[in-house]
């Protein structure tokens, strides 16, 4: 699997290199500013850009402009923002288009090398990995999902983070069985239709999300 | 058609009934201006100054029920009270903006309602005499010209054209209504975004008194008596235009004075010529404008210090404390934790060869104080300087607020440069406490944030409609206080007990 680096300090940018090398990676690039990384995307068409979300030259939001350019020019690269904070905006715009192959991380997740290794996989092959902060953040407002019940609110924020109905059910002690019937109530709570993918699903309730904040 | 019919009758309705609201508007206001300008600088001028808004209130009410008639809701009139101290209350209502909205649509209810009322009233009323001419026409004496109207038959040729009266009638009613609703009502309502200057609305009210009197002399005619109102208003908008545009206290000292003398000079040279006896009040002006120079400059100046002194030793306290916050957090949270990390590790490694099962254990408790320790430096960072708002500017960092917050918040922000980042921080600051401060004290249900800028000022307004009767002195908002004068703003809490609260920063920002 081929991966590309963009992080400015050199400290986290040798340490994740090495990190995914020794877990059988392909680091065909670490660049230090935004530049560089849709320059290097364009040229190698990696399978995933790993992305900081603060870059050269202003320190601001370079990264997530960058990923969203990269999701526009590069449709193949899967992006995955890793950042000290996470903003629930920022989700939102990278979700925007859609379409899979998106994360955002906080880099505090990167110390569980098994977890962040499944979840870079899991995104560069099409999936999603959203950080379990911006799910916090999201529970955390008024609206639709006041509806759900406690069981439900724990399964819809596994959903989001992107694990498979299997991961969720070990995850809460359940039968696989027991989380499909939860998913399909939270389905029909928020009034969405089921479709096949995991990642589907969880645009699907971000979506929902974004139509009517805090309401 | 009946609908329309119907509206017509409801719009003919609203406007005939200025002739009553119409006249208790005028009784209202010139007895309360009568009594507070006489009581002016008394003691007495407060409670009369309270009563009065109480009366223009409960007459905005009345006017806001009758808007219904056509169709307009304008919200509840809602009065509030409040101010501190005994003057304070007087001050709060002169300092009131609904006061003054209301006060306005008074105003044109008495100054153009009225006249639109009889006009309304005369033009349905023929029509309608026409109409019913066959029912009475025997009793009255009634004839157009020498077209005299004594059989039923003639009175019968009244009907058609006593409804195409009525009907034209009613239409052009129904348009007038129309535009007034459009145009005067709003003012009933909430006022929405920051303060506006009251120019337009005065300039409106100068030129339509200016037309009344033109015409009224027209129509009388006679000697050009209308030349005294005129320059009076002149007088008043060009004042209120300099006041607008002056720089400074002594500029619009001097301005006054200047308006004054050439409104003087005007009467003189209205008044026929002769002695020019406006060059002892033009000296009179000018040693007053000398005098204010040196006491408003000197008066300036020392106020000046003093608000520097103090606005700095509050800067210099604010940001002692938030210093010795940081220094602490840091010292009791991350720093502390990443010593029990590298004795954690410490340990590992020595039991690496001998207890590799102990070590693992030591090593992932560690990584968990990694976790902690990471956890707490991001809510300390976001505590100094949210992310976002470095990122994308204060509109992303409220509008990430307002998604956090667990009461609704509409935010009103227009596209506008980003301003300085010191004023945006102090910005974000005082939307962030005053969001908090209604989620845990005031029990409000909706909030408000406003911002916006002008070339010389941002302005943050949020509007809570919680219980209200915050303590502009607690700990809380006298660090925003403090946070604002810093920049040389000003922050303005009102919150009049079980009115809601409204927390108003002006932020100067040259650009």
């Amino acid at each position: 699997m081929r991966v590309l680096i963009a992080e400015d300090l050199a400290l986290l940018r040798d340490g994740l290199t090495r990190l995914l090398r020794d877990n059988g990676f392909d680091v065909v690039g670490a660049v230090s500013d935004a530049d560089a990384l849709v320059h290097a995307a364009r040229a190698e068409k990696p399978d995933i850009a790993i992305v900081d979300v603060r870059l050269p030259p202003s320190f601001r939001d370079e990264g997530i402009r960058a990923a969203l350019e990269l999701r526009a020019t590069v449709p193949e690269t899967a992006i995955l923002v890793v950042s000290q904070y996470v903003e629930q905006e920022y989700a939102t715009e990278l979700l925007a288009s859609g379409r899979g192959g998106v994360g955002y991380l906080l880099k505090d997740r990167i110390m569980h090398v098994d977890d962040f290794i499944d979840a870079v996989r899991r995104v560069a092959e099409g999936g999603t990995a959203l950080d379990p902060e911006v799910v916090a953040q999201l529970f955390s407002r008024r609206g639709p999902l006041e509806g759900l019940s406690p069981r439900e609110r724990e399964v819809l924020g596994l959903m989001a983070e992107g694990r498979s109905n299997a991961a969720i059910a070990s995850s809460l002690y359940l039968s696989i069985g027991a989380v499909e019937k939860h998913i399909a109530s939270i389905f029909t709570k928020l009034r969405l239709r089921q479709t096949a993918e995991d990642h589907r699903r969880v645009l699907a309730v971000l979506a929902f999300l974004q139509a009517e904040p805090g309401v | 058609m009946l609908g329309g019919m119907k509206t017509a009758v409801r719009s003919f309705l609203y406007l005939a009934s200025a002739l009553v609201t119409g006249a208790l508007g005028f009784g209202l206001l010139l007895a309360g201006w009568l009594a507070t300008g006489l009581l002016a600088v008394t003691p007495l001028s407060v409670p009369v100054l309270v009563a009065f808004r109480w009366g223009v209130g409960a007459l905005a009410k009345l006017e806001a029920r009758l808007a219904r008639l056509v169709g307009v809701d304008p919200g509840p009139q809602r009065l509030t009270s409040g101010g501190n101290g005994y003057w304070g209350r007087g001050r709060a209502v002169l300092a009131d903006r609904t006061f003054w909205r209301q006060h306005g649509t008074l105003l044109a209810r008495t100054a153009v309602g009225w006249p639109l009322a009889v006009g309304a009233v005369s033009l349905v009323g023929s029509g309608v005499w026409f109409v019913f001419l066959p029912v009475y026409y025997r009793w009255v004496d009634f004839h157009i010209g020498s077209f005299d109207v004594d059989t039923l038959g003639k009175a019968l040729l009244g009907i058609p054209f006593g409804i195409a009266g009525t009907v034209v009638a009613l239409a052009l009613v129904h348009w007038t209504a129309r535009g007034w609703a459009r145009v005067v009502l709003p003012y009933l309502g909430p006022p929405r975004g920051p303060a506006k200057s009251f120019f337009v609305p005065h300039a409106v009210v100068v030129t339509i008194a200016d037309l009344i009197v033109l015409i009224v002399w027209a129509s009388v005619g006679g000697p050009f008596w209308p030349k005294w109102v005129l320059a009076a208003t002149t007088l008043t908008i060009s004042l209120h235009a300099w006041l607008l545009r002056a720089p400074s206290a002594l500029a619009r000292v001097a301005g006054v004075a200047v308006f004054l003398e050439a409104f003087q000079v005007a009467v003189w040279a209205f008044g026929g010529g002769g002695y020019f006896w406006p060059i002892w009040t033009a000296i009179g002006f000018a040693t007053a404008v000398g005098v204010a120079t040196v006491v408003l400059r000197r008066g300036r100046l020392e106020h000046r210090i003093e608000v520097l002194e103090t606005t700095r030793a509050g800067a210099v306290d604010v940001q002692e404390s938030e210093l010795r916050r940081i220094e602490r957090d840091l010292h009791d949270g991350a720093q502390a934790r990443l010593v029990a990390l590298g004795m954690n590790l410490g340990l590992a490694e020595q039991k690496l060869a001998g207890d590799p099962e102990a070590a693992r254990d030591l090593v992932a408790e560690a990584r968990a104080g990694v976790e902690q320790a990471l956890r707490e430096l991001r809510d300390l960072a976001r505590g100094v300087h949210p992310p976002v708002l470095t990122d994308r500017g204060l509109g992303a960092a409220v509008a990430s607020l307002a998604h956090a917050s667990a009461i609704p918040v509409v935010v009103e922000e227009p596209d506008a440069e980003r301003p300085p980042a010191v004023v945006e921080t102090a910005a974000y600051f005082v939307v962030a406490e005053a969001v908090a401060n209604a989620a845990k004290h005031a029990a409000a249900t909706q909030i408000t944030v406003r911002i916006a800028r002008d070339d010389r000022h941002l302005v943050v307004e949020i509007a809570d409609d919680g219980r209200g009767g915050a303590d502009p002195a607690g700990s809380g908002l006298l660090g925003l206080r403090r946070r604002v004068e810093a920049l040389d703003g000003t922050l303005a809490v009102t919150s009049p007990s079980g009115g809601g609260t409204v927390l108003r920063a002006e932020l100067p920002c040259a650009s």
